[in-house]
């Protein structure tokens, strides 16, 4: 049976460099999978890959059974989200959370009404009119969401999106995000290197190892598993006690 | 500490740059009231009336600026067009060097250079001539020296293009832009929307204060309008300059009348563009207020 996004073989180097090595991934739709892993495990270029950012070296991307080989990014109804929200300098939140909707061709009022219920939702509604640089960073990465959430993308690619945050701010985002998760019924990759936040955001987990993704039936089998880190953090917590 | 040297700092930039400025406006101010020079017969201003009722002196502003906004405007343009189409043409090979080297030209060898491309007698009347395009040299258009300051422009324009090529070409590889253009990308952003929609008006932005600086920069220059301009038609500076080296010893004064009030306007300019400058998302002060940021 076919995922609602599949990877197969994906091979990728930069130079020598043998970055993914035939990696297989499978998502089901309205799923969140988190995928740890340290800086430099391939995270990032699988992401890349499945957005049509990078080309892969070989292997195939599959999004409802249709291979993405061809289909530039901008066709691919997936939405790529950086560490920094990257918001665009120039626009205010309004416009920024409008983009795509603009790119579209929705009708103004729609767009209005539209950006306004996303604001809101966003606990945004008083800073439409802001620049991103009047922002604060969690307020920013809340209108990168927006603006990727409104165009109802099908698949969300989150690149360490709260990796630029403060402790606090991190926290309360990962509520936010696992609310609008629920509320959106999002198919998203979750990528981190934060054992935490990665147990927190999944509903399923998978491992990032040179260049090869380990996806684990459940969180159990995540935790057991050695290579994993949770053992060795959770004997660190008990050592202190 | 960080303090006090960025006090020291604020202190040397006025004592070198804004203290000799503003004595040399006060003095124009004195000459241009009366208060000073050879001729001056006490406190009048008849000096200000004769400037301010001036037709040359208003259509010297307008055609300073006329050839600043066009000239820029065009560089600007053209830069932006070439780097968020091809961001990576000056950044390796022999591009890289050779951009730089416009810049180390002197604006009089500019100005002769395009006298020599461009007037009656130049390279491109006798190329128009050889192909049958002109009866004769002298009908080839008023090119150099013409009402319109095509040659001043032209001369402007290719100083001022090499120059936000290298500042565009810059501010893309280190704001970024590459990722923000991957983002429109993942949006649903074609390459053209992402060019036009996301990288362009964010290098504009960015660059907003610069560009406003360097008009400021080309109403006031001297030597291409000098050389290239015409007699009816001239730029603000060669005015100004004229009026001050005539034999008539009364015209004096009315030169300092319009350095003065040339240099307000410029300053208010350059102050408005403060906003500008705040607009394009840089600091000028950081959050104490204290240190110079950029």
């Amino acid at each position: 049976m076919s995922m609602f996004l599949e990877a197969i073989d994906i091979r990728k180097s930069f130079g020598t460099e043998k970055v993914l090595h035939n990696m297989n991934l499978r998502l089901a739709e309205h799923e969140m999978l988190s995928i740890l892993g340290r800086s430099g495990s391939g995270k990032t270029t699988l992401l890349k890959i499945l957005a049509g950012l990078e080309l892969p070296d070989g292997g195939r991307v599959l999004l409802e059974g249709k291979d993405m080989g061809r289909v530039p990014p901008n066709r691919r109804d997936m939405v790529y989200l950086y560490q920094e929200p990257l918001l665009f300098p120039h626009l205010n939140v309004f416009e920024n959370v409008a983009f795509g909707l603009r790119l579209r061709r929705v009708p103004e009022q729609d767009i209005r009404k539209r950006v306004q219920e996303m604001l809101d939702n966003l606990e945004l509604p008083e800073q439409s009119r802001k620049m991103p640089q009047q922002l604060s960073g969690g307020q920013r990465q809340r209108v990168a969401f927006g603006r990727a959430l409104i165009i109802n993308p099908k698949v969300l690619l989150l690149d360490e999106p709260f990796g630029a945050l403060d402790a606090e701010t991190r926290a309360s985002m990962q509520q936010l995000l696992k609310r609008i998760a629920e509320d959106f019924s999002i198919t998203a990759l979750f990528v981190t290197h934060a054992l935490k936040e990665a147990l927190l955001m999944g509903d399923r987990i998978g491992l990032m190892q040179e260049g090869k993704l380990k996806v684990y039936d459940n969180k159990k089998a995540f935790i057991d598993d050695a290579d994993t880190g949770v053992q060795a953090e959770l004997a660190f917590w008990r050592g202190i006690g | 500490m960080q303090k006090t040297s960025t006090y020291i700092g604020l202190g040397l930039f006025l004592a070198l740059t804004a203290i000799p400025l503003l004595l040399g406006i006060g003095y124009a101010l004195l000459f241009s009231l009366g208060l000073t020079g050879i001729l001056s017969e006490g406190f009048t201003l008849e000096h200000w009336r004769a400037v301010l009722r001036s037709a040359a002196f208003w259509e010297s502003i307008v055609f300073s600026a006329y050839v600043a906004l066009v000239s820029i405007g065009m560089a600007v343009s053209l830069a932006l067009f070439v780097v968020v189409r091809r961001p990576h043409t000056f950044e390796k090979g022999p591009l890289s060097f050779f951009i730089y080297l416009p810049l180390a030209l002197p604006a009089i060898v500019m100005a002769f250079f395009i006298f020599q491309m461009m007037s009656k007698a130049g390279f491109l009347s006798r190329l128009a001539f050889q192909l049958g395009l002109t009866r004769s040299l002298g009908h080839f258009p008023d090119w150099v020296n013409g009402q319109y300051g095509i040659g001043i422009i032209t001369a402007h324009f290719l100083m001022a293009l090499p120059f936000f090529l290298i500042l565009y070409t810059q501010m893309y590889r280190h704001e970024g832009m590459r990722a923000l253009m991957q983002q429109a990308y993942t949006l649903g952003a074609t390459r053209r929307q992402a060019a036009w929609r996301v990288a362009a008006p964010a290098l504009f932005r960015r660059s907003f204060a610069t560009v406003v600086l360097y008009l400021l920069f080309v109403m006031g220059s001297y030597e291409i309008p000098l050389l290239l301009g015409s007699q009816s038609r001239q730029m603000v500076s060669v005015l100004t300059i004229q009026k001050l080296q005539r034999f008539n010893l009364d015209d004096i004064p009315q030169a300092y009348t319009i350095s003065v009030l040339y240099s307000m306007a410029v300053i208010v300019l350059a102050l408005s563009s403060l906003p500008a400058y705040k607009w394009s998302g840089r600091k000028l002060f950081n959050r104490s207020r204290t240190v110079l940021k950029e």
